[in-house]
């Protein structure tokens, strides 16, 4: 895989987990967390951990969602109490901080020819999204958009 | 030139802090809980990451199932005490939680 992909799925596993966490709807932080467990699944999957990507899909997607969803539904908050707006800009930028230290440290030490074999070499950005098929990432993305819908309208028939 | 692992490295860094930082200043037990499910991600991938370039797969691998299995009855755990402590107090909240126990 080239490094594209990886960038692109780290992206998206970045802002998921953002999303989950400084969202104020807990719906919303729920699906972003269920997407975050699949992409964590997918990269796992596709370097070459097959086992360990489908044991992280079944346990954190599938068990870990339903026991957050069962004890969200017990307790019957519709709102999260997140009135601490300073804390979450200043944990952004804790974030930021320590993300460019490393990257920093991580790209100085780095040798240049080092790195996988890329069985789909890639000249352009994003390239590696049309050689999977795409029905498939359309059926995909209908079935996690009508989950998605489906849980929304779940958590909003509950609030006043 | 950028590889895999420095990207996944570099995002399960930013995770681990996401996740800590999360902790640090939430006020919902339930949100704790989901900060302590993306520290897990951010060390899973750590792990996983930590063999894309080398020849010790099957350690990391074994490494990542323990650490999977391990955070998911963390997190199971937590859960059902998060669901007894409201049972009990009424509030999510920690520090009110606090406040009424004394």
């Amino acid at each position: 895989m080239s490094a594209d992909f990886a960038l692109f799925m780290s992206i998206v596993l970045l802002a998921t987990a953002a999303v989950s966490l400084f969202s104020k709807r807990i719906s919303v932080s729920l699906i972003t967390l269920f997407y975050s467990s699949i992409t964590l699944g997918m990269i796992f999957t596709i370097y070459n951990g097959v086992l360990v990507g489908l044991l992280h899909i079944v346990t954190f997607a599938g068990a870990v969602s339903v026991l957050l969803l069962t004890a969200i539904l017990m307790v019957g908050e519709p709102k999260l109490d997140m009135n601490a707006s300073l804390g979450a800009i200043a944990t952004l930028s804790a974030v930021i901080v320590v993300v460019a230290l490393a990257a920093y440290r991580l790209l100085g030490s780095v040798p240049t020819n080092v790195g996988p074999t890329t069985a789909y070499p890639a000249t352009a950005l994003l390239q590696f999204v049309w050689l999977f098929r795409p029905w498939d990432l359309l059926i995909l993305l209908m079935v996690f958009a009508s989950a998605t819908i489906v849980v929304v309208n779940l958590f909003s028939q509950e609030e006043p | 030139m950028v590889t895999d692992q420095t990207i996944f490295l570099v995002t399960s860094a930013a995770m681990v802090f996401l996740g800590l930082g999360s902790m640090a200043y939430s006020r919902n037990l339930i949100k704790t809980i989901m900060s302590f499910q993306v520290l897990v991600f951010g060390v899973n991938l750590a792990l996983f990451a930590s063999s894309l370039e080398g020849q010790y797969s099957l350690i990391s691998n074994s490494l990542v199932l323990f650490s999977i299995l391990a955070g998911a009855c963390v997190e199971a755990v937590g859960l059902a005490i998060v669901v007894s402590v409201y049972r009990k107090y009424g509030t999510l909240n920690p520090y009110e939680i606090r406040r009424l126990r004394n």
